[in-house]
């Protein structure tokens, strides 16, 4: 047998024709939610995957929701959060999915759109406490007015406080945080007490904390950075004054010395540190980082509210995790099981000892006030929590290179304010029209 | 009569180790076949499958979940519109441009070093080679570590010389970053080229230095008109693999800066892998690997041009 060239040749188109086949299957079936006994009953295993960003809530509400009978078991995978995306997109290519993913909020639309979730709405609209779980986060896993997911932690940013500091330089830190001018005062008094203290920080070399607490602020203003439906959305930087301002305090924060230099380079792995030692006046940050990790002492003297826009108005990002059950899901009746204990009260209730904030308006017991006091705003005022429907959000956002974080140092640290809204806005719109494709 | 005079010459081309027959004489027929063919399976499943598939995927919208549809040349159109990948593109040859040289001078000069077989070579020609070994991944995460304002040991070493406060924040500035990186990667992967420049330095006759010695030619003349005109080969050999090694830079830049701060540090492959892993576009991250194979083939062949001319 003489192999030449062309046979090579003709031999590799088949086998790409013959990969090309299974690839062309349909998306993966899905179950049927509105069958009689579905989510009660079920048994076997149910195969979890978590961010490992949150691993600490999921396996408190898992290690409770196993020890409370024995039909199931819960088995959690966390997965890390820069390959959350790819590894689930993967699994579902490839058809052998977990049967319940807890998924970052933001990037559940991403999933949605290209049909991979289940269809829960008869579930979720069932749920008795429906209309007080975080209407932020809700939105988030919402297409076409259908359900294919619920929130059950949130992770709200906010802008906590040192009123120690406050009280030493005598401002009223309720009064002083309504809009930028009061923060800006009181950063400048903080700042002034001495070489060491300052009156704010912000990681800014952190792609993913500037997402969560700057974007607030422009929130509160009621003006977006990502406009339109998904399908047709462009950026709104050049022509957004709450940007333009949110920058420009920043930028005047930092020319000022307000800031720490280490938060030029600040990468998160260390964020929060200097606010819970007692030396930085204002920090946006979440319960976790602000108040989790603090002594009892730094706790007790912290205060906290959400974050206001540059003229008034307060915000927080709706993050956190939702619930989804993909599509090809082997034990989605137990999946549901799950998702329907970690909303009940008792679980919701616990979050904060993990890090994190309930999603039930209804968890803020007298005993949740007592035990988690700074976790209270956060629940209380999640009407305020929002967070862009978009596929883009990792590209816009979370990536290093993304430009947002990118018009941030340019126009903070470089002091080129145009430049990097102009920038900014040329790359927000390239990206969601790719997005779109 | 005519077909046997057609025959002759056709038999006349057939190589001396083979028969009339057109088999070679020592094996039996189909050997040489079989014996590659496990080689050539793989090429199939592994080069040629994967490729042809890419090229299919390059003309949709594939998605890496959910449906896809035939979209012609849009993607490469897209390509050519794309300014982020033009800049990674314009980054990326800067950044093989700066890399090169150093790797093939560092190279050579640690290849002249341990070329010889006098006491302590192997021992240092295992230490240089040793941080290509430890691989650039491993690498990328200790320097995140050693290069951190104030308690990083390039910092602190660079504090203790005078020469900065000791707070640089590398990784945060494009050109900083770009700096260290390149140090790093000129650092790890000299090993290579010298182990390469080194065979070859070692299959140079001993004679054609003896002659030159007793016709009186300094070290440097010998370096300069024997090795170097020798060693012309492997030399080409070392800056096309530097060189195909430098314009697919991924993992230095992955682990140490994600392509930032913004996308000042952000190469082609990387770019690739947001397009492909991060927005899961893989036909648009299909596209643009399509056309950066091509790149790198014309690249290589211009080297292997310009190095033949040369010879």
């Amino acid at each position: 047998m003489e192999l030449h060239r062309r046979n090579v040749l003709g031999l590799g188109g088949l086998a790409a024709l013959a990969a090309l086949l299974p690839s062309c299957a349909s998306a993966l079936p899905e179950a049927d939610v509105g069958a009689a006994g579905f989510g009660e009953g079920a048994t076997g295993t149910v195969r979890l995957w978590c961010r490992a960003a949150t691993v600490v809530g999921v396996r408190q509400v898992v290690d409770a929701f196993n020890a409370s009978q024995d039909r199931l078991t819960v088995e959690v995978t966390p997965v890390l959060d820069a390959q959350y995306v790819t590894k689930l997109a993967t699994a579902i290519r490839g058809g052998n999915v977990p049967d319940i993913v807890d998924i970052d909020d933001i990037n559940s639309m991403l999933f949605i759109y290209r049909d991979s979730f289940t269809d829960l709405t008869p579930l979720v609209q069932q749920l008795d406490f429906v209309d007080r779980i975080n209407p932020g986060q809700l939105r988030l896993a919402v297409r076409d007015e259908r359900n294919y997911g619920v929130p059950y932690i949130a992770d709200a940013s906010a802008l906590f406080y040192n009123t120690e500091l406050f009280q030493r330089v005598g401002i009223d830190p309720a009064v002083a945080t309504k809009d930028f001018d009061g923060i800006l005062a009181a950063a400048r008094a903080i700042g002034a007490l001495d070489e060491k203290t300052y009156g704010w920080s912000v990681d800014g070399n952190a792609a993913g904390i500037l997402g969560f607490v700057v974007q607030p602020h422009i929130w509160a203003a009621k003006a977006p950075n990502v406009v339109g439906e998904v399908g047709a959305q462009r950026g709104s930087l050049a022509d957004n004054d709450a940007v333009r301002r949110t920058f420009q305090l920043y930028q005047t924060m930092w020319k000022e010395e307000l800031m720490p230099k280490t938060n030029f380079s600040g990468d998160g792995s260390r964020w929060g540190a200097d606010f819970r030692d007692g030396t930085v006046g204002m920090l946006p940050a979440n319960f976790s980082v602000a108040a989790l990790n603090a002594t009892p002492e730094m706790r007790a003297k912290t205060g906290v509210v959400l974050l206001p826009g540059p003229a008034g108005g307060r915000a927080t990002f709706a993050g956190g995790d939702n619930l989804c059950i993909p599509r090809g899901a082997a034990n989605a009746s137990g999946a549901w099981e799950f998702a329907r204990f970690a909303l009940d009260l008792p679980q919701q209730t616990n979050l904060p000892a993990g890090g994190y904030i309930p999603v039930r308006s209804d968890a803020a017991t007298p005993e949740y006030r007592s035990t988690f006091p700074l976790a209270v705003t956060p629940l209380e005022q999640n009407a305020a929590a929002y967070a862009p429907v978009t596929l883009a959000y990792n590209l816009l956002f979370n990536q290093q290179d993304s430009p947002w974080i990118g018009s941030f140092r340019r126009a903070v640290f470089d002091g080129d304010l145009d430049g990097a809204l102009d920038q900014g806005q040329d790359d927000f719109d390239r990206i969601l029209e790719q997005a779109q494709l | 009569m005519s077909a046997v005079a057609e025959r002759r010459p056709a038999v006349a081309r057939r190589s001396h180790a083979s028969s009339p027959t057109g088999h070679s004489l020592t094996h039996p027929p189909r050997q040489g076949v079989l014996l590659v063919l496990p080689a050539l399976a793989f090429v199939v499943v592994f080069v040629l499958v994967p490729l042809v598939f890419a090229v299919y995927m390059s003309l949709t919208n594939w998605p890496l979940i959910g449906s896809y549809r035939f979209i012609g040349f849009d993607n490469y159109v897209a390509v050519a519109k794309d300014p982020v990948f033009w800049k990674s593109v314009g980054y990326t040859v800067l950044y093989t441009a700066i890399v090169t040289l150093p790797i093939l001078v560092l190279g050579y000069v640690l290849a002249v070093v341990v070329r010889s077989n006098r006491r302590g070579s192997t021992f240092f020609r295992t230490v240089f080679f040793l941080p290509y070994v430890i691989g650039l991944t491993t690498l990328s995460f200790i320097l995140i570590l050693e290069a951190q304002p104030g308690s990083g040991a390039v910092n602190i070493i660079l504090k203790a010389l005078g020469i900065t406060d000791g707070t640089t924040a590398w990784l945060a500035d494009g050109p900083l970053a770009t700096g260290l990186i390149i140090v790093m990667i000129v650092w790890a992967v000299s090993g290579l080229t010298m182990v390469l420049l080194m065979g070859g330095m070692q299959g140079i006759s001993r004679d054609v230095y003896e002659s030159a010695e007793i016709d009186g030619a300094s070290w440097w003349q010998r370096e300069r008109q024997i090795t170097i005109p020798l060693l012309r080969p492997t030399i080409g050999m070392s800056l096309v693999i530097s060189v195909i090694g430098s314009l697919l830079a991924f993992t230095q830049f992955y682990v140490l800066t994600r392509g930032g701060p913004g996308t000042d540090t952000q190469t082609v492959v990387l770019y690739i892998y947001q397009r492909g892993f991060v927005q899961l576009q893989l036909g648009a991250a299909s596209a643009l690997s399509i056309v950066l194979v091509v790149v790198i083939g014309l690249v290589t062949a211009v080297q292997f041009r310009l190095l033949r001319e040369k010879a």
